[in-house]
């Protein structure tokens, strides 16, 4: 059952990546990068980090993806150009990128000597999560805040300019 | 049951896709939503190997990741509306001067 | 504690509403703590959901009267021949709330974690929060003078401080 959901997960993972290189609109990209989020929301949920899927839903898909798409539509983002890429790395990237794939994948599933996972092994409940949150992990907790603080300035600086632009603009 | 590997591999293939949007991508926006793919890849494995360990911290770390990738966002896409309104392109192939 | 009630109860409530093949089903399920039972109740939603949207896109595409026109195609029904992109940029101002929504949506889920062990923590629990708070209201306090919350500021302002 794990393994089973483990490889529907994945697969939706890996279809949603390889979608999100395969179009052309970047609108579309973006609600392909939502399903890859989605999926791996239940990967983590498969692992047992129930409160990680949460906020994974909810800051990734549903806030970090939403800023996304509004940058789309602010932008007025249409098809992209496409440069054909160079010959050489059709030639040497692509079968080289395959190569160290299955080299790696090989390795790891031969001679990583890592071990097997349970289902839910790991639970990481909101109160296990929180109490080595505040109590661990405090500084970088704290440092956290001021580092949105910064975001949160750099952002509104920014996007300032921008307006001041639209303002000179019409 | 299900081998760590096999969760290392998926998030290996993320991480890849992430890399290769990441270089054949000619739209700044999407280009940024690789590097958002190849973060969700690391998490992914920072998750896996904390189920393996037992170790908590892994997903605490994973809620750091989420912080800074939000913070990130936030700034980046603040940046890339500010290209955008000096070079009225998205296409990175056309941002290729330091100044303007 | 409390989550593990609520489970037990979900687990309970799930498994008396199912016939007993699927009770069964999941029993033998070789997993411990039957973990996958815990989320019934998401997957039944999450079903729910899909079910309930699709079944009225269907009945609506299945039942409704579809006799297109020319007029009805149009974009307007009255009116000029609309000329040019449909698509019209957005203020800077969207993307400003959109981006002050995400910065604060973290700090509400850091106040989740926060809020479920409170007791635990006692008042060194209060006080690191009340630091954490204080510096992001330093930011909220910037974006307020800055005038990135007031929608419809005279222009004359706005930006330019």
């Amino acid at each position: 059952m794990h393994l089973i959901l483990f490889l529907i997960f994945g697969a939706v993972c890996v279809a949603g990546a390889v979608n999100l290189l395969l179009q052309h609109h970047p609108i579309d990209s973006a609600l392909s990068l939502v399903v890859v989020m989605g999926a791996l929301a239940a990967e983590y949920l498969l692992l047992g980090a129930e409160f990680v899927a949460a906020v994974q839903v909810i800051v990734y898909a549903g806030a970090i993806m939403v800023l996304f798409v509004f940058v789309i539509m602010l932008l007025n983002a249409g098809e992209e150009a496409r440069s054909g890429g160079s010959r050489i790395a059709w030639v040497i990237g692509v079968p080289g990128m395959l190569l160290g794939g299955i080299l790696m994948s090989w390795v790891l599933l031969k001679h990583s000597g890592t071990g097997q996972v349970e289902v839910g092994s790991l639970p990481g409940s909101p109160q296990d999560i929180g109490w080595l949150l505040f109590h661990d992990f405090l500084l970088p907790f704290e440092v956290t805040s001021i580092l949105v603080l910064i975001a949160i300035m750099g952002a509104v600086v920014l996007a300032s300019h921008a307006q001041s632009a639209e303002k000179k603009e019409g | 049951m299900v081998p760590l590997s096999y969760y290392l591999i998926l998030s290996g293939i993320l991480f890849a896709c992430g890399v290769t949007g990441f270089l054949i991508k000619r739209n700044i926006i999407t280009i940024f939503m690789s590097i958002e793919l190849m973060l969700n890849g690391v998490n992914l494995s920072f998750v896996a190997f904390a189920a393996q360990w037992h170790a908590l911290s892994g997903q605490i770390f994973v809620f750091f990741v989420m912080v800074v990738a939000a913070a990130e966002a936030a700034v980046g896409l603040a940046i890339i509306i500010a290209v955008y309104r000096t070079r009225e392109t998205l296409n990175v192939d056309q941002v290729n001067l330091l100044k303007l | 504690m409390c989550a593990q009630c609520l489970t037990l109860f979900a687990l309970n409530s799930s498994l008396e509403c199912f016939p007993n093949s699927v009770a069964n089903y999941i029993d033998l399920a070789p997993m411990p703590d039957n973990y996958f039972v815990r989320y019934l109740p998401l997957l039944i939603h999450f079903l729910v959901a899909v079910g309930f949207a699709s079944v009225v896109v269907t009945l609506s595409w299945l039942i409704g009267y579809r006799r297109p026109s020319r007029a009805k195609m149009s974009p307007y029904e009255c009116g000029m021949t609309p000329i040019g992109d449909t698509q019209s940029r957005f203020s800077v101002k969207f993307y400003l709330v959109g981006m002050l929504f995400i910065l604060f949506d973290v700090e509400a889920v850091f106040l989740y974690p926060w809020a479920v062990i409170l007791r635990k923590l006692k008042m060194f629990g209060f006080w690191e929060m009340f630091v954490y708070i204080a510096i992001f209201l330093v930011g909220f306090f910037y974006i307020w003078k800055k005038g990135a919350l007031d929608w419809a500021a005279p222009s004359a302002k706005r930006g330019e401080v």
